[in-house]
């Protein structure tokens, strides 16, 4: 098995009952992830990305196909293997932020350490050092109530952040936040692959937040139905935005 | 393939501190359940004992007192067939109040934390320490509040005898039936607590995170 891909799935289906009716949430998807690369799924709503992100963090079970990360089948697993990986391989990040409300910034991210059997002593050293990296330090003490909105993110980013893991996972990162904070966010998770080597695998709907992506999987009704490398990713972004800054550029040439 | 690692088990130290801070922190939560079991309790007890005290009339009661409550047209009212039907009543319908109020609180108290547990577990957390910390949160709050409960009922009791049947009050009840008394309701109120707690934590702690995540309340 090739050590690059640090997740295969492999016709990976999730069926729902609606009543009587059958919903094929995933019908047949098959995906390698490389180490170390920044992976965005990219579909509109209901395509199947938060299925597709769950089945990969182990946080739903499939009902075809595999999913083997870093040489796990997930689905093999018990739920003492299924919650250190969770703990230790995978690091989370949602829409909703989902800290716990009754912990600090800092106990936040200390709470995974302290599942992984670290000590007190060393999970608040290494939680502070965390929160510092995401510009957080002084807002260690404080609650998630008391932050905002992309504080919380970046909290949430921290405590993904807590035992190392190889992959990072978002669904939907930035979905409650405006787009300036939203691409803090992004450059975030995108400083994590850089300087850490973490493979970053974040689901959006939105094109906006594509641009620290080195992969574009397009999700549709279930199925992926392209994938964009980077340079490909370049020319496809014709928003606004970027028109001004490419006028700019070659009205200065 | 090699094995995949284990998570550790948290030991129950930890548990009761992440148990404790919680409650602390949701110090207005924790102190209206605790109130809520604490009424119930009351009620419970004081239903309990006060009916204790009535069946005996007949034979703990002073030759004195009988005669003034048969005066009084009490006596023969409390001992009444109607009234003794009305006293069962009563008991059944405190049961039934303490049963559906605490188990409905206990319910709502985690019901509205199923996101919390989605993603405790999320984060590495066993089903098993779920169902640890639930527990330990119940049984702290049915502990406290079931025993306010019964002292405020007992006490009460004691106030409402002493009203109709004076400093004879304290003797009509026999120790052993208080004691009996004493016992039912604090196992009631713990058993009913930590039940009410641990049903929905187990449930939400047995789903997918996913799934817990999603129950919004
Ligand atoms: N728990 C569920 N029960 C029933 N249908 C579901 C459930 N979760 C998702 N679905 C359905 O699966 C499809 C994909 O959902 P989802 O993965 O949440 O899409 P996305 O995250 O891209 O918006 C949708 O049609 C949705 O209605
Ligand atoms: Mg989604």
């Amino acid at each position: 098995m090739a050590s690059d891909h640090i997740i295969s799935a492999r016709d990976v289906k999730r069926r729902y009952m609606m009543g009587e009716e059958v919903v094929w949430a995933l019908a047949g998807v098959d995906l390698d992830v490389h180490r170390g690369e920044y992976l965005s799924i990219m579909g509109p709503s209901g395509s199947g990305k938060s299925t597709l992100f769950n089945m990969i963090g182990g946080l739903d079970r499939p009902t075809e196909g595999t999913v083997i990360m870093d040489g796990h089948d997930v689905r093999k697993m018990d739920l003492r293997q299924i919650a250190y990986l969770r703990c230790h391989k995978v690091g989370f990040i949602f829409q909703t932020f989902n800290l716990i409300q009754v912990m600090t910034a800092e106990q936040n991210v200390m709470l995974p350490m302290t599942f992984a059997g670290v000590s007190d002593e060393e999970a608040s050293r290494r939680a502070r050092e965390i929160l510092e990296r995401v510009g957080l330090g002084k807002r260690y003490d404080h609650r998630p109530g008391q932050l905002s909105g992309g504080q919380q993110q970046r909290v949430a980013i921290a405590r993904s952040m807590a035992n190392d893991p190889d992959i990072i996972l978002a669904d939907e990162p930035t979905g409650n936040l405006d787009l300036k904070t939203g691409e803090e966010i992004i450059n975030m998770l995108a400083m994590f692959r850089d300087e850490f080597g973490k493979t970053i695998i974040s689901a959006t709907h939105d094109h906006k937040m594509l641009a620290a992506s080195d992969r574009v999987v397009y999700l549709v009704d279930g199925k992926i139905t392209e994938i964009k490398q980077r340079h490909e990713l370049k020319i496809e972004q014709g928003g606004i935005a970027d028109k001004k800054a490419e006028t700019k550029l070659s009205g200065r040439q | 393939m090699r094995e995949m690692e284990q998570i550790i088990i948290l030991p129950y130290r930890k548990v009761l501190q992440i148990a404790w801070q919680g409650m602390r922190i949701r110090l207005l939560k924790t102190f209206l359940v605790t109130s809520c079991i604490a009424l119930a309790l009351a009620f419970l007890t004081f239903i309990m004992c006060s009916n204790g005290m009535v069946e005996q009339l007949g034979e703990r009661a002073s030759e004195q007192l009988q005669q003034r409550l048969a005066r009084e047209g009490l006596l023969e009212q409390l001992l009444s067939t109607e009234q003794r039907s009305q006293t069962a009543w009563m008991l059944g319908i405190a049961l039934m109040i303490s049963f559906a109020g605490i188990v409905n609180a206990m319910l709502i108290s985690v019901t509205e934390r199923f996101r919390e547990i989605g993603t405790m577990k999320c984060l590495g957390g066993l089903d098993s320490f779920i169902v640890k910390l639930y527990l330990a949160e119940s049984l702290f709050q049915g502990t406290v509040g079931t025993t306010i409960g019964i002292v405020v009922g007992v006490v009460l009791a004691y106030v409402e005898g002493l009203n109709r049947f004076g400093s004879e009050a304290f003797q009509l009840l026999p120790i052993v039936t208080l004691v009996q008394i004493l016992v039912i309701s604090f196992v009631a109120g713990v058993v009913l607590t930590v039940l009410g707690a641990l049903y929905p934590a187990w449930s939400a702690a047995k789903m997918e995170p996913v799934d817990a995540m999603r129950s919004e309340v």
